[in-house]
Formats: structure tokens, C-alpha cells, sequence
């Protein structure tokens, strides 16, 4: 009699247990990329901000100190608040203008499409010409604005924009409004539309006003885009190099020092671990921000769930 | 019909490198010390890109002319100095540092304290030697023997300020001589300042030209550190006499607006736009304005900066080059090096570049005795002080500098409106906490 063979294969795996493994493996090169591109910069620069790496050299180990040297130093505090105050005036002044253009030309209006092309030069103008461009404009003698002011006899008197403290950081902000705005009124208006005509005739059968149209149509429509170019402008705005470089490098005194400035001032005397922690000093304010906005998209979706 | 001219720059240019080029032709296998080239081998140099366009093509093509001699490749990279740092150190951290390279003595002095770079003591005796010997102050200025044990920078070219004046509008005004003061200086300024002209176009901004008031400081006794070179001085009677000077000459309008917050070219411009008729400089503008303003190059004048109490601070800004340690061709790099110290070369490239002369037999050049550009910064090699000078230049010292301590002091007088005393405790805080750093 034959005997039946006994199977010494392993147990099969489950198709489930299948399925989790195959869509792991299409799921690490991408893993392995992230890792290598955004996990071991940030990683490192994390590490170096706690050694006392010099250009040339590797570093080693100095535990808090450069953070301790940078909160001693007062321009550390001005960097603080001047970042602060780009970003949060920068954005809400880009917010207010990208969408009141949006709104304005999103309805029909002649020439709408060369309206829109044309306010996007802005944003497809290379930073370093539109704020150089700014910087001529702000020149005290000869410069555009003051051109103006005095040949229209509104002030006659030369005003130094970029030196002074009470106009230094105004000036740069309403360069770095004009440079970023484009941005909010693409998003914007890429937003408003995606709101259905529908839910405005209903409201306005409904007799709402055009606030309250606003309120409960096109806010709701455009309140996901508004806050994910929020997260964007902020980040972008406090890592913005050019704009405050090349109109101020950080002065008059301190009154546009901001993050990266104080950074490049850090590779500038050649230590690596200094200005890198200027860098990582930024970190728990931007990840807070990210945080916060995840959140509230995700709270967003599931309220769409 | 239009016609062009048989000179051309173009043609001049050629003809230039060209008489460059047969002039060292041969001269690579005259040089003292005893390279091995190996023909097909390679060569990478990173020159310091400057304001002349001609000068770092002359580099450019007196590199090639030499490999294309010694049957070696060569490949130029012409770098912005501002970005030298930042390429050399994702250079070092990429192991693909070239084999010799241009720098500040700065940037040499922390590099060679790491170890970066090549003992040159052997090239730079054999070009001290063929040359009539080195300048004092240039020599003393480079010595990385202490941090490096031994010389890991050659010398090519000296940098510094200048005090640039124009001589019409002084000249009007009963000016006939140079400030010999900073208190001169300003009074000259203020009997010219017509706005929109302005008398001094000093920079108070966090650039290199921001600066010059490091040395106005020491002129008038203030130090940044004591004679050990780890505690901070400036807070001190001496610097409160300069700042004083300083806002004196603040609240007479004599500084173009704008000054707290210029570029590094912000001086250059205000100069060469007829808005300042003082200011201080390398050089650079001198040149501008030989091609695009011929009437203000006839009358700007040179002179030394303006003495104060303590007589006049005149660093010198050598300018080096040096040979990487992980390069492959150490010996070509090194024979190359001595190559561009050649006379025929040099006397070229000092004509179109702004750099006064390292070695004693470059004094000769028709440049340092007829440009009164380049004659002036004969001067400065001549008499000028060593860097840092009467501070001890140390790698605080250049953090403190990089820093810009002294034109943010000032700024904190002219722009806030601090009191003295306030603006010196805050650089003295500010300058010990960088000086802690080293110890």
C-alpha cells in the first residue's frame, strides 16, 4: 500500500498577510526616499545644532551650548519677534488681497483671463529681481517711491525706507506681500471654483445676502484651501532668505533680523553647529504649525465623511 | 556704417594673455623646487572671482596655458568670494575639495587649523626667493606656522581701504590736501554736503564695508580685545571718544541716507552716482569709474584712511592661495601655484585686478608707479597694519568680524538712539560671549 506523503512545505501564507506584505514592498522605495531626502538632512542638522562643527572640521559633541549662546544673545530675541511679525502681517495682508482678487475675478468681468495672468507676474518673477527691484525702489535718493512722493509734493522731505526702524520692516513686508500674494489668489481661486453654482442660486432662493452667501457658501468652499496656503505662506515666509537679505541683511540694528539671516550669519563665521541651530530653533514653532493644520484638515475631512 | 575699432577689448584681452602666455612660456621648468608633473594628469582650481572681468580671465587662460605646457588638464572654477565658505565646506564634507584654490586669510586660518590644507613652505621660500623676498607685513600677516605648523597660504594679492575723495568739489571748498583726521575728515565732508550730495559715504550696515569703523575704533585707541586675545575690551574711554565722533558726525547729515542698510555695494554706487565725496573703499570703484565715468575717475584722489588719536589702522586683507591636502596632484598644484607668481602674470593681472603687490620685486611694475589706484595700494602694503592689528588676530577676532560687533554698535547709536554707554555694554557682552566660544 502506498503511503500518502506527508507535506513538509510551511503553512501558506494568508492572502491577507499577502496583500499587507506586497503593498509594503510598493510602499518602501518611497519610504527609503523620504528617508534618505528629508530624513537624514533634518536628522543631521539636528545633530550638528549640538556640535561644535566648523567649516573643515567634523565636530564634537557640545551638548546645549550653542542654543545657550544664542538664547544670550539679544539679536536671537529680535529674530524671534521680526519672524513673528513677517509672517503673521505678511499673511494676513496676502490673505485679504488674494482674496479680494480672487472673489473679483472669479465673477464675470471683461478680460478676465488676461486679468488673472496678469497678476500672477508677480510670483513668476525670480525672488532675487523682485526684491532687488523693491530695494531700488525703497532708495532714499533717486528711488521710485520717494520720487513720487516728492514730485507729487505729498512729502517732500527724503525718506530713508530700509534704515529706519520705524519703516525697515514695513518695507519688507509690503515687498514680501506683493512677491507672495499671487500664490493666495490662484489657491483661492482654484477653490472658489470648486463650489458648485448650485449652492449660490439655492442660497440666494433662500434670500441670503452676499455675506451671508459668504458665510455659509463660499467660506466653507474655500476654508481647506485657505488653510493648507496658510501652513505653505507661513513656512515659506519664515524661511525666506532673499526677501530680508537682499533689502536689509537684517538691519537697520536688529529691526529685520529674522531666522535665516541669523543663519547665513552663522556660515558666515564658519561655524556649521551654531548657525545650524539657528535653523533647529525654528523647528518647534513650524512643527507646531504643521500639527495644528493637519489637524484641522483631518477634522475637516472626517466632518466631509 | 558703423566700424569697430582695432582695439578692441577683446583684442586687448587677447593680446594680453597672449604676451602672458609667451612670456612664461618655458618658465615651467625653470621654477626652483622640484615638482613631479605627470603629463595627463589633472588639475581642478578654484580662482576668487573679483570685480574685473579681464583679471579673472587672465587667471583663467594663464591656468589653461600652463596645463596646456605641461600636458596636464586643467579646469578653472571661478568662485564668488561671498560664497567661498559655503562651496568649501560642502566641499570638505563631500571629500571633492579641489586641488588648490584662491581665499581670504580668514577662511585660511580656520581651514589650516583643521588641517585642510598643504605645507607650502617650500613654495613659498622659492617664490620669496625669485622675487626679491616678500613684503614684512605680508609675511608676518600669513604665517599659519603657529596653527598649521607651517605656511599653508601663498600670498597673491593685498587688499584694503583706501580713503577715495573727490578733489573738484573739495577743491572748491578750500580743501587742497586729504582729511589727516577723522575729525578732518568730517569737516571737510560736511563743508561739501549739498543734498542730494552727501560728504561721507562711510557704510553702517552688516557688510564688509560696515567694517572700516573697526578701524576708525582702534584709531582712536578702543580695542576689541586685551593683549591676550580672549577678553573683550571694547567698552572703554577710547571707544566712547570714537562713537562720540561718530554721532557727532551722524546728527551734522553728512552720511547719505540709506548708509545703515547698504550692500557691499551700496558705497560703490552712492560714489560712483555723485552722492558721496568721501568714502572708503578698495579700489573697486576706482576702476568703475576709469571706464564708465572718466570725468569722476580725473577727479577722485587717493590718500590713506584719516588718523586718529592713536594714528591711522590700516589693515591689510591678504588674499591667499593654498593646496588641499586630499589632492591627488599635490605636486602640479603646487607647481602651478608658483607659476601664477610669475612677473609676466602678475604684472598683467595687478594691472586689471585690484590688489596691491605681495613681493618686493612687484613694487617695480609700472602699475604700482604710475596708477594712482594701485599706487595707493602700494602704500597700504607698505605702511599699512597687520590685520586685527593693535588686536591680536585670532579666529574670535574674525567671528567677531563676521559678526559685524562694531558697525551693529554703532547702528544702535545712530538708529536707536542708545546712549553710548548702553550700545558699548551690549558689544561688550556680545564680543566676550564670541570669545568664550574659543576658549
Amino acid at each position: 500500500m502506498r503511503q500518502r506523503p506527508t507535506s513538509t512545505a510551511e503553512p501558506r501564507l494568508s492572502a491577507e498577510t499577502q496583500q499587507n506584505l506586497f503593498a509594503y514592498a510598493l510602499v518602501v522605495p518611497v519610504a527609503l526616499l523620504l528617508v534618505g531626502l528629508v530624513g537624514y538632512p533634518l536628522f543631521y542638522a539636528v545633530y550638528v545644532s549640538f556640535t561644535n562643527m566648523v567649516v573643515g572640521g567634523g565636530g564634537d559633541w557640545i551638548g546645549l551650548a550653542n542654543f545657550q549662546y544664542l538664547a544670550g544673545s539679544p539679536v536671537f530675541a529680535s529674530a524671534i519677534w521680526n519672524t513673528v511679525v513677517l509672517v503673521v502681517v505678511s499673511d494676513a495682508f496676502k490673505l485679504a488681497i488674494g482674496l479680494g482678487l480672487a472673489l473679483l475675478v472669479n465673477e464675470r468681468i471683461p478680460a478676465r483671463g488676461l486679468f488673472r495672468s496678469f497678476l500672477m507676474l508677480p510670483w513668476a518673477m525670480p525672488a532675487f529681481v523682485a526684491f532687488l527691484t523693491w530695494r531700488v525702489l525703497y532708495q532714499p535718493i533717486g528711488g521710485g517711491i520717494n520720487l513720487i512722493l516728492t514730485n507729487t509734493g505729498l512729502y517732500p522731505e527724503i525718506v530713508d525706507w530700509l534704515g529706519q526702524r520705524s519703516t525697515a520692516m514695513p518695507a519688507v513686508i509690503v515687498a514680501s506681500v506683493w512677491r507672495g500674494f499671487p500664490f493666495w489668489f490662484i489657491s483661492i481661486l482654484a477653490g472658489l471654483q470648486n463650489i458648485p453654482a448650485e449652492l449660490y442660486e439655492a442660497a440666494r432662493v433662500d434670500g441670503a445676502n452676499a455675506w451671508q452667501r459668504f458665510r455659509a457658501v463660499t467660506w466653507p468652499g474655500i476654508k481647506r484651501v485657505v488653510i493648507i496656503t496658510t501652513l505653505l505662506s507661513s513656512i515659506w515666509t519664515a524661511n525666506s532668505f532673499e526677501s530680508v537679505w537682499l533689502l536689509t541683511q537684517g538691519g537697520p540694528s536688529d529691526a529685520t533680523m529674522v531666522f535665516p539671516v541669523l543663519a547665513y550669519f552663522g556660515m558666515q563665521t564658519q561655524r556649521i553647529g551654531e548657525a545650524a541651530a539657528v535653523s533647529v530653533a525654528m523647528l518647534p514653532a513650524l512643527l507646531i504649525l504643521v500639527f495644528i493644520t493637519t489637524s484641522l484638515m483631518q477634522g475637516d475631512e472626517s466632518e466631509r465623511d | 556704417m558703423v566700424t569697430r575699432g582695432f582695439w578692441t577689448r577683446r583684442s586687448i584681452l587677447h593680446a594680453t594673455v597672449g604676451a602672458v602666455a609667451l612670456g612664461t612660456k618655458g618658465l615651467s621648468g625653470a621654477v626652483a623646487a622640484p615638482y613631479v608633473l605627470q603629463k595627463g594628469s589633472k588639475v581642478t582650481y578654484w580662482g576668487g572671482l573679483i570685480f574685473s572681468d579681464k583679471a579673472n580671465k587672465l587667471l583663467q587662460e594663464a591656468v589653461k596655458t600652463w596645463g596646456d605646457q605641461n600636458g596636464i588638464t586643467t579646469e578653472v572654477v571661478m568662485i564668488n568670494q561671498n560664497e567661498t565658505v559655503q562651496k568649501v565646506s560642502a566641499a570638505i564634507a563631500s571629500n571633492t575639495m579641489p586641488d588648490g584654490l584662491d581665499m581670504s586669510l580668514d577662511l585660511l586660518m580656520v581651514l589650516s587649523k583643521q588641517g585642510v590644507f598643504l605645507p607650502l613652505d617650500d613654495v613659498y621660500e622659492s617664490i620669496g626667493k625669485a622675487n626679491g623676498g616678500w613684503f614684512a607685513p605680508v609675511a608676518s600677516a600669513t604665517d599659519t606656522s603657529k596653527v598649521a605648523g607651517g605656511r599653508t597660504g601663498i600670498p597673491f594679492g593685498v587688499s584694503g581701504n583706501l580713503l577715495l575723495r573727490r578733489t573738484d568739489l573739495l577743491k572748491t571748498a578750500g580743501f587742497e590736501k586729504p582729511p589727516a583726521t577723522w575729525q578732518e575728515l568730517v569737516q571737510q565732508a560736511a563743508a561739501v554736503t549739498k543734498p542730494p550730495l552727501f560728504g561721507l559715504g562711510l557704510a553702517f550696515s552688516n557688510v564688509g564695508d560696515g567694517n572700516v569703523q573697526v578701524s576708525a575704533l582702534q584709531s582712536f585707541g578702543g580695542r576689541i580685545a586685551d593683549d591676550t586675545g580672549t577678553k573683550a575690551a571694547i567698552k572703554s574711554n577710547e571707544t566712547r571718544e570714537y562713537l562720540r565722533w561718530v554721532k557727532d558726525a551722524w546728527d551734522k547729515k553728512v552720511f547719505p541716507p540709506g548708509n545703515t542698510t547698504w550692500d557691499g555695494a551700496g558705497d560703490n554706487q552712492s560714489y560712483l552716482a555723485g552722492q558721496a565725496a568721501f568714502i572708503a573703499n578698495t579700489g573697486s570703484v576706482g576702476i568703475a569709474a576709469r571706464t564708465q565715468d572718466p570725468e569722476l575717475y580725473k577727479d577722485t584722489a587717493y590718500s590713506s584712511l584719516p588718523a586718529g588719536p592713536k594714528g591711522v589702522v590700516s589693515p591689510l586683507q591678504p588674499q591667499v592661495r593654498a593646496v588641499s591636502k586630499s589632492s591627488k596632484n599635490p605636486d602640479a598644484a603646487k607647481a602651478l601655484i608658483e607659476h601664477l607668481a610669475q612677473p609676466t602674470f602678475m604684472n598683467a593681472y595687478y594691472d586689471a585686478a585690484i590688489y596691491g603687490p605681495v613681493l618686493q620685486d612687484q613694487a617695480k611694475f609700472k602699475g604700482f608707479t604710475q596708477d594712482p589706484i594701485l599706487s595707493g595700494l602700494l602704500d597700504l602694503v607698505q605702511k599699512g597694519t597687520a590685520p586685527g592689528y593693535p588686536d591680536i588676530y585670532n579666529t574670535a577676532y574674525a567671528d567677531m568680524w563676521n559678526n559685524f560687533v562694531v558697525p551693529k554698535m554703532v547702528q544702535r547709536v545712530v538708529v536707536d538712539n542708545w546712549d553710548l554707554d548702553r550700545a558699548m555694554d551690549e558689544a561688550q557682552t556680545q564680543t566676550q560671549a564670541i570669545y568664550d566660544k574659543y576658549k
